[in-house]
């Protein structure tokens, strides 16, 4: 079992991931016009002001993970400079995913909120902000709710790239997606992770929070977060299965959480409340067309937990390759 | 307000330009010139005799005098493979990859392997983020908890530069390790290397390890 890395990098790939996945839904919300249905979109709200905040803190929890770095901070320059590693990737994609992200919150608050807007235009020491009002609001924040996915869906790819790519060194991160297909596992079941996650979040825990259970307003979003869902469980499931053939260190591991050390994480933390409750209650709630308090708030907070303790699971069942 | 306005856009400015000049400035950092200039035409070898060892680790130990490391922990670390009845002992030590995935993956330009082979890591460079930890297969690294750096074998450079040993050659006890020049064709490592007895480990990783050869007996 590895030890270099534990809850905090764990915390940071989901953080990630979630933000990247709710910026994601934000942004569809945004351009399939389902964000102007109604006067007041929490979905879209949440999906756009909350990922930059996760993915800063993300960022400090990395930081904070670092040896020397954390000591002497100058030397995280050093990581925008070596291209051929994916953490300099990465840090490029956070350092660039940051400002956009929370520009796009700040222009949705606007947006959302024009007693937010009126407070800003009366404060004379902002002033000098004034060409921001002659700028189309809406045609703006368009602009960067696209540029936001692009930067998300690289971020959310990241954090799976960050792993595979130790190669030989721990089989089972470096998992193809079939023996045969020469695409590493980890990125795609990350990426579809981090919708999942932030659909749980920003749909079925706030939106029902939020508007209340007797009002489901996107008729097919339980149809489509059944399939996020259901392709999900098909990733983990090839993910152990090819594990389990390739033999090994990788066998070792994915023995490890089906039935060995890490099995409790695994189906009491992450199969049942990620993935078979909020399955069950989506497919209730598909027929409903909307999700009642418990169908939406359990789920949310189910998907939301098992996307952090997938995270950690992944990272603490890798085991190096014997010698 | 234009008084303001002006100094506060010099400030940006300058804040921009002195960002971009930190950023640009780091690849142009030099490496302590001794450790990434002399004598690059050499290629080393360090074979270790598993027929020879008897798992006895003088060589950790010697190691771990030599580099100042702390009690218990050392560059060298033993794995016994083989049966209770006859136990075989794998020395384990970073082993200078041609293709070290190590300095692939680190995030700086701390981890560098020079043109004789020897893989080091510039530990001012060096933010301790592990990932090269994780990306080598023979785990051959440790951390540095105190520094906040990576650390591994550096095949004791200054030593062997100025034609001395590295430590744990000194102290194998069996003779199980040899070091020399596999430049030079009459040289014992060389021979042993080009006879096929001494070989790379694992060579399906696929790293082409460049310094370290084992002797090993197949069974
Ligand atoms: S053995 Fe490990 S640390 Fe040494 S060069 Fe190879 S990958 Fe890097
Ligand atoms: S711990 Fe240091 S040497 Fe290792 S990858 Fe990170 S920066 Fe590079």
């Amino acid at each position: 079992m590895q030890t270099a890395w534990g809850w905090l990098p764990a915390i940071y790939l989901f953080l990630g991931g979630m933000g990247a996945g709710a910026l994601l839904v934000a942004a569809a919300f945004e351009f399939y016009g389902k964000r102007y249905q109604y006067d007041f979109c929490p979905t879209a709200l949440v999906g756009a002001t909350v990922p930059g905040p996760l993915v800063i803190l993300g960022t400090l929890l990395l930081i904070f993970d670092l040896g020397a770095g954390r000591r002497e901070p100058w030397r995280i320059f050093y990581m925008f400079t070596h291209f051929s590693s994916v953490m300099t990737w990465g840090v490029w994609l956070l350092t660039l995913f940051i400002p956009v992200s929370l520009i796009y919150g700040f222009l949705e608050i606007l947006d959302a909120f024009p007693a937010a807007r009126q407070w800003l235009r009366t404060r004379r020491w902002l002033r000098w902000t004034a060409f921001l009002w002659n700028l189309p609001l809406r045609r703006t924040k368009r602009v960067f709710a696209g540029i936001g996915s692009v930067l998300a869906v690289g971020v959310a790819i990241y954090t799976g790239i960050l792993l595979s790519a130790v190669g030989p060194a721990i089989p089972f991160w470096s998992t193809r997606v079939l023996p045969f297909i020469p695409i590493p596992m980890m990125p795609v079941l990350f990426l579809v992770s981090a919708l999942s996650t932030g659909m749980g979040l920003t749909v079925d825990l706030v939106a029902t929070l939020a508007i209340g259970p007797m009002e489901q307003r996107v008729k097919s979003l339980p149809w489509i977060h059944m399939a996020f869902i259901g392709v999900e469980t098909l990733l983990l499931g090839m993910l152990l299965i090819t594990a389990l053939v390739n033999g090994g260190s990788a066998a070792q591991s994915a023995r490890e959480i089906i039935a060995g050390t890490h099995a409790v994480v695994f189906w009491v933390l992450i199969v049942l409340p990620g993935f078979i409750f909020p399955f069950v209650v989506h497919a209730y709630a598909a027929g409903l067309g909307r999700h009642s308090l418990v169908s939406g708030v359990g789920s949310g907070v189910g998907i939301v937990v098992a996307g952090l303790f997938l995270r950690y699971l992944i990272l603490v069942s890798g085991i190096p390759a014997a010698l | 307000m234009e008084i303001p306005r002006l100094s506060r856009r010099r400030f940006l400015g300058l804040t921009a330009a002195a960002g971009v000049a930190a950023v640009l400035g780091v690849p142009l950092l030099k490496r302590e010139a001794s450790l990434a200039q002399e004598r690059p035409k050499a290629r080393y070898a360090l074979i270790i005799d598993t027929t020879k060892c008897t798992g006895c680790g003088a060589c950790i130990e010697a190691c771990r005098l030599r580099n100042h490391l702390p009690e218990g922990v050392s560059y060298i670390r033993r794995i016994v493979k083989g049966n209770e009845r006859n136990p075989r002992f794998l020395m384990i030590q970073c082993q200078h990859c041609a293709n070290p995935p190590c300095a692939t993956v680190c995030p700086t330009h701390a981890t560098y392997r020079r043109e004789d082979g020897v893989v080091l890591i510039d530990e001012r460079l060096c933010v301790g983020c592990k990932y090269c930890m994780q990306a080598c297969p023979y785990q051959a690294r440790i951390f540095d908890e105190e520094r906040g750096v990576a650390d591994k074998c550096w095949l004791c450079l200054p030593w062997v530069l100025g034609g001395g040993l590295p430590a744990c050659v000194e102290a194998c006890i069996p003779g199980a390790r040899l070091f020399g020049r596999a430049d030079d064709p009459q040289s014992e490592v060389a021979q042993l290397i080009a006879s096929g007895r001494a070989k790379p480990l694992h060579p399906e990783f696929g790293t082409d390890p460049s310094i370290l050869f084992y002797v090993i007996e197949e069974e």
